[in-house]
């Protein structure tokens, strides 16, 4: 088999080149502010159609050229494309500079001119990075990124946390548009398909006020690569397989601009996904399988200073519930958590099949964004609509049920208007206004109420920069009305309550620039979050602890003042760089949830633990380090760390479910390339993850179930390839998680009461992208 | 121009097309919902009932629910029944029917107190001759107090293999009802 492909290869890459073409054609592209060196991006001869990317330290090369005049068309993700004349006589090696974009604000989605939106802490994944998640869920993906760790309701329900914070005190931005869904609980996964984004981002700064008062932990930024800015076509398959849940995956993409219509450019996208039941390292879990249908639409429209963009996109899953975690009473959560192993009665199955208990949630996302430039203004109104429906079907007593026990439909329209005016090439304002209405329903078992919700707002953005100094500050208001009802069980009585907040956040942020490749970055900003509808209204069993929880009507608005200050060097050699970012955020009113030992709840099904939402002032400050240093021209080691202490201020004592310190080690060896192969890569990984010992006292009142589990290291290993077949780069990796296949347990997974973590998995991709031939600028 | 005006008169058109649905109230229909748990007892070739009941109207949380102590004379042999019932419906739902339908996959359990003077024998079978316990014969000895615990388990697996065997707390079943009633023997 090898040896047929090595013989196809060799026919392949014999084909169409003729002796005296023999001219090699070196590169490096880097960014000259950042001395930051540009991987994956895209370098293309327009006279020859022949395409490659630029490696990890931001080189590229091009062998067996004729000689002759060529135009290079470099792109990058967040930079302006340029196009570079040269003339080749002999083997040279160019440099090439390509500034990120500096000097907009805002951007419509549509022009290949991202601005460079933030310069507070920016975490970033894209490009191979972001490819070696592909099949992955959002938060798993973000969990690659140093400081964001997963929250996880066994194998199939995750969610992102930054520095320790999650659900509603993160914003998820997918596409420019606040995602408003059901984050109710740990349960509830963000509805957004990975394989829209061209790029994922998290930031901390100025620029989250664009998008609430409320993002005390921070924003996550789900961007989709901008349409086509020339006529022709794209498109792109990608594939993967992997073993432990027998999981495959399909994505599809094409985009175009038609050749007689410069002003319209269009994308169509779309991701099959499935997988059986999930395996640890020593059995696998009933009951955990998924499955998900997702896609998108976008077209845009661009003449002179005017564009508008329509974007569509529905996320549809069903997720399997593990059946050894949907416990009943607490007699009986605590004899199955008490086993160190599931009973078999809820172990072994190797199917795809779905039963109850399980969720299905769809999410359908409608945007339109309309820009308008005029001299020094620009003007832009977005629109959305967001519909978000989500069922858990229940063990039921009847075999003929087929009816969702509880059933949640959020739907959320919003409007933005937006000015922004560029006062001089240094200092630029961004004003804008926005309102939301909101309409949540339920029907079946109640959990949180019907309620309504009207939101109004407007912030304020400038931002200067002058030689070495770039300085942003920004201010926003939040007003928001929340109107509930619901009806008692006994059918008749109305519980009916309203809510007005009002939340101000403010955020100032300085960047300097010491020295070339030295950079420092402080930033202060001030948030509030009010209560959501689940902390003050809910009142229920939590199946899945054994809990019955219960809502507080009085509590008050969160408010954060968070200080971040972070350092980014790289030598100019290139041969190494770091950064390192501390943080400190103290929260007053910080709302959680606390066990009431000595409250047992009576029900018919037995007795549950009371937990209710209560407030104090915490504190959670931490340390991301990251280091990247090349010995060699091929090899590179990549050291992450992250720390984090959570402190109850009033008690003086450890927050609950923090993530506990880590350690990342990636070994990296980028292989030469050779005529058909190309950006041929093999990384080592090494994660260790610290025992959490900084839990909450419990002398006085339970708040945990089991102890924290122990400290566990995991090995994964990822190799890829780019192969030419028919001057088509398609790209092969292999990667494999949890290497030794480890038994292993995470602090922040709520399986870890009954289960293992997954254990081994091969997980296999491939990308086959496709391109018109004649691709002009 | 024109085409342009269109574009966004037809995206605001399909934006707002949402906001004119009427604002409905929650709908609290939770049909596994089990408000009441009543014991029947009944003295063989008599025609008087007892009964007790364990009863939460408004449904887990909210009010407490209300446990009828059961009392009952010593040295006398009862039938009993049970009935399970959501009356938080309109009209009430009787789950027994529902109970009797699927009979293979529920099972009662009765857990007399240590040291107790009640005994619990003669559970009515489900179609495959394994015990259901809806009707059952209490024993009754001489006076004393104590409690006794009640719970139905039911099998979601198809089929539900449930046996004999199974104790209480058998992983293969799960709790709908587990409540337990103070009783005086006089």
């Amino acid at each position: 088999m090898k040896a047929l492909l090595f013989a196809l290869l060799l026919l392949i890459s014999y084909t169409g080149f003729s002796q005296q073409c023999n001219i090699t054609l070196q590169g490096h592209i880097e960014d000259p502010d950042t001395r930051e060196m540009l991987s994956a991006a895209t370098v293309l001869i327009l006279e020859l159609n022949k395409q490659v990317t630029t490696d990890a330290r931001g080189n590229f090369e091009f062998k067996d050229l004729c000689p002759g005049n060529y135009s290079l068309q470099i792109s990058h993700t967040g930079c302006k494309t340029i196009i570079e004349k040269i003339s080749l006589t002999k083997s040279r090696h160019i440099d090439v500079d390509m500034p990120h974009e500096k000097n907009t604000l805002t951007e419509v989605t549509i022009s290949s001119n991202k601005g460079n939106k933030n310069t507070g802490t920016k975490k970033e994944l894209s490009g191979k990075e972001l490819e070696k998640t592909k099949g992955q869920s959002l938060a798993e993906a973000l969990s690659r990124l140093n400081g964001v760790t997963l929250l996880q309701a066994g194998s199939t329900v995750s969610k992102p946390v930054i520095h320790g914070l999650h659900g509603s005190r993160i914003l998820t931005i997918n596409n420019d548009v606040r995602q408003e869904g059901q984050q109710w609980g740990n349960e509830h996964a963000p509805e957004i398909d990975p394989f829209i984004a061209g790029k994922l981002e998290v930031i901390k700064g100025v620029d989250e006020l664009k998008y609430g008062s409320d993002a005390i932990g921070g924003v996550i930024l789900v961007e989709p690569r901008p349409l086509l800015n020339h006529a022709g076509y794209r498109a792109e398959i990608n594939t993967g397989y992997f073993t432990n849940n027998r999981q495959w995956i399909a994505s599809a993409m094409y985009e175009a601009q038609p050749e007689k219509l410069h002003e319209f450019s269009f994308r169509i996208q779309g991701t099959y996904k499935r997988g059986a039941n999930a395996r640890t390292a020593h059995y696998r879990l009933n009951n955990t399988g998924s499955e998900e249908k997702n896609f998108s639409l976008a077209a845009g429209w661009k003449k002179h200073s005017f564009a508008t963009e329509l974007f569509y996109s529905f996320f549809d899953t069903r997720l399997g519930i593990f059946e050894g975690a949907h416990i009943g009473n607490r007699t009986y959560f605590d004899s199955a958590i008490a086993n160190n192993r599931p009973d078999p009665v809820f172990t072994g199955e190797n199917t795809y099949q779905i039963g109850r208990p399980y969720q299905k949630v769809q999410h359908h996302l409608l945007k339109s964004k309309t820009s308008y430039k005029s001299g020094k203004n620009k003007f832009a109104l977005q629109l959305s609509l967001q519909k978000n429906y989500r069922e858990e079907f229940d063990i039921v007593r009847n075999s003929n049920n087929y009816k969702p026990q509880h059933n949640l439909a959020i739907t959320t329209l919003s409007q933005e208007l937006s000015w922004e005016h560029k006062q001089n090439a240094q200092l630029t304002h961004l004003i804008a206004a926005n309102t939301m209405q909101q309409d949540n329903r339920y029907a079946g078992r109640y959990f949180i109420p019907a309620y309504r919700a009207y939101y109004f707002g407007g912030y304020y953005i400038g931002k200067y920069s002058k030689n070495k100094w770039e300085l942003q500050a920004g201010a926003r208001y939040d007003n928001k009305n929340i109107y509930t009802n619901r009806i008692l069980q006994s059918g008749e009585v109305f519980d009916e309550y309203g809510f007005n907040f009002s939340t101000f956040a403010t955020s100032a942020n300085a960047s300097f620039k010491i020295m070339q490749g030295l950079k420092t970055n402080i930033n202060i900003g001030l948030s509030s979050r009010a209560p959501q509808a689940n902390e003050l209204l809910s009142n229920g069993i939590h199946h899945g602890t054994s809990t019955f929880e219960v809502g507080n009507i009085h509590l008050k608005t969160e408010k954060a003042v968070n200080i971040n200050w972070g350092a980014a060097w790289n030598i100019a050699s290139g041969k190494l760089s770091a950064e390192l970012n501390l943080y400190r955020n103290q929260i007053d009113n910080f709302i959680y949830q606390q066990p009431i030992a000595n409250e047992p709840v009576q029900t018919i099904s037995g007795i549950y633990l009371l937990n209710i939402y209560q407030q104090n002032n915490v504190r959670l400050q931490g340390i991301d380090f990251s280091a990247t240093w090349w010995p060699f021209e091929k090899l590179d080691w990549q050291l992450n760390y992250s720390m984090l202490r959570a402190k109850n201020i009033d008690s003086s004592d450890w927050l609950i479910r923090m993530p506990a310190d880590r350690i990342g080690n990636m070994l990296s060896y980028h292989f030469k390339d050779e005529k058909k192969w190309n950006g041929s890569y093999i990384t080592f990984e090494y994660n260790y993850v610290f025992k959490q010992t900084r839990t909450p006292d419990e002398t006085f009142v339970k708040h945990d179930y089991k102890a924290a589990p122990n400290a566990y290291g995991l090995i994964n290993v990822d190799a890829g390839t780019t192969i030419q077949i028919q001057n088509v780069p398609v790209s092969i990796s292999l990667g494999i998680r949890n290497l030794l296949n480890k038994a292993y347990r995470d602090y922040l997974n709520s399986m870890r009461y009954f289960a293992d973590e997954t254990g081994r998995n091969f997980q296999l991709r491939l990308k086959i992208p496709f391109q018109s031939k004649q691709i002009k600028e | 121009m024109k085409k342009i005006l269109i574009l966004i008169i037809f995206a605001s058109t399909l934006l707002s097309l949402n906001a004119c649905k009427k604002f409905s109230e929650g709908e609290t229909n939770d049909e596994e919902l089990i408000t009441t748990l009543q014991l029947n007892f009944t003295i063989p070739g008599s025609s008087s009932t007892q009964s007790f009941k364990f009863e939460d109207l408004d449904g887990p949380g909210g009010n407490a629910p209300v446990i009828e102590p059961i009392v009952l004379a010593a040295g006398t042999t009862y039938d009993v029944s049970l009935e399970v019932w959501n009356k938080a419906a309109n009209p009430p739902e009787n789950i027994t029917t529902e109970i009797e339908e699927e009979n293979a996959s529920h099972r009662f359990y009765y857990s007399p107190s240590v040291g107790s003077n009640i005994v619990v024998s003669n559970l009515n079978n489900d179609d495959n001759a394994v015990p259901l316990g809806t009707t059952s014969t209490w024993q009754v000895g001489t006076a004393s107090t104590g409690n006794i615990s009640i719970t139905l388990r039911h099998y979601p697996g198809t089929p539900p293999d449930k046996q004999i065997s199974d104790p209480v707390n058998s992983p293969k079943s799960g709790t709908d009802i587990e409540v337990t009633f103070n009783y005086t023997i006089q």
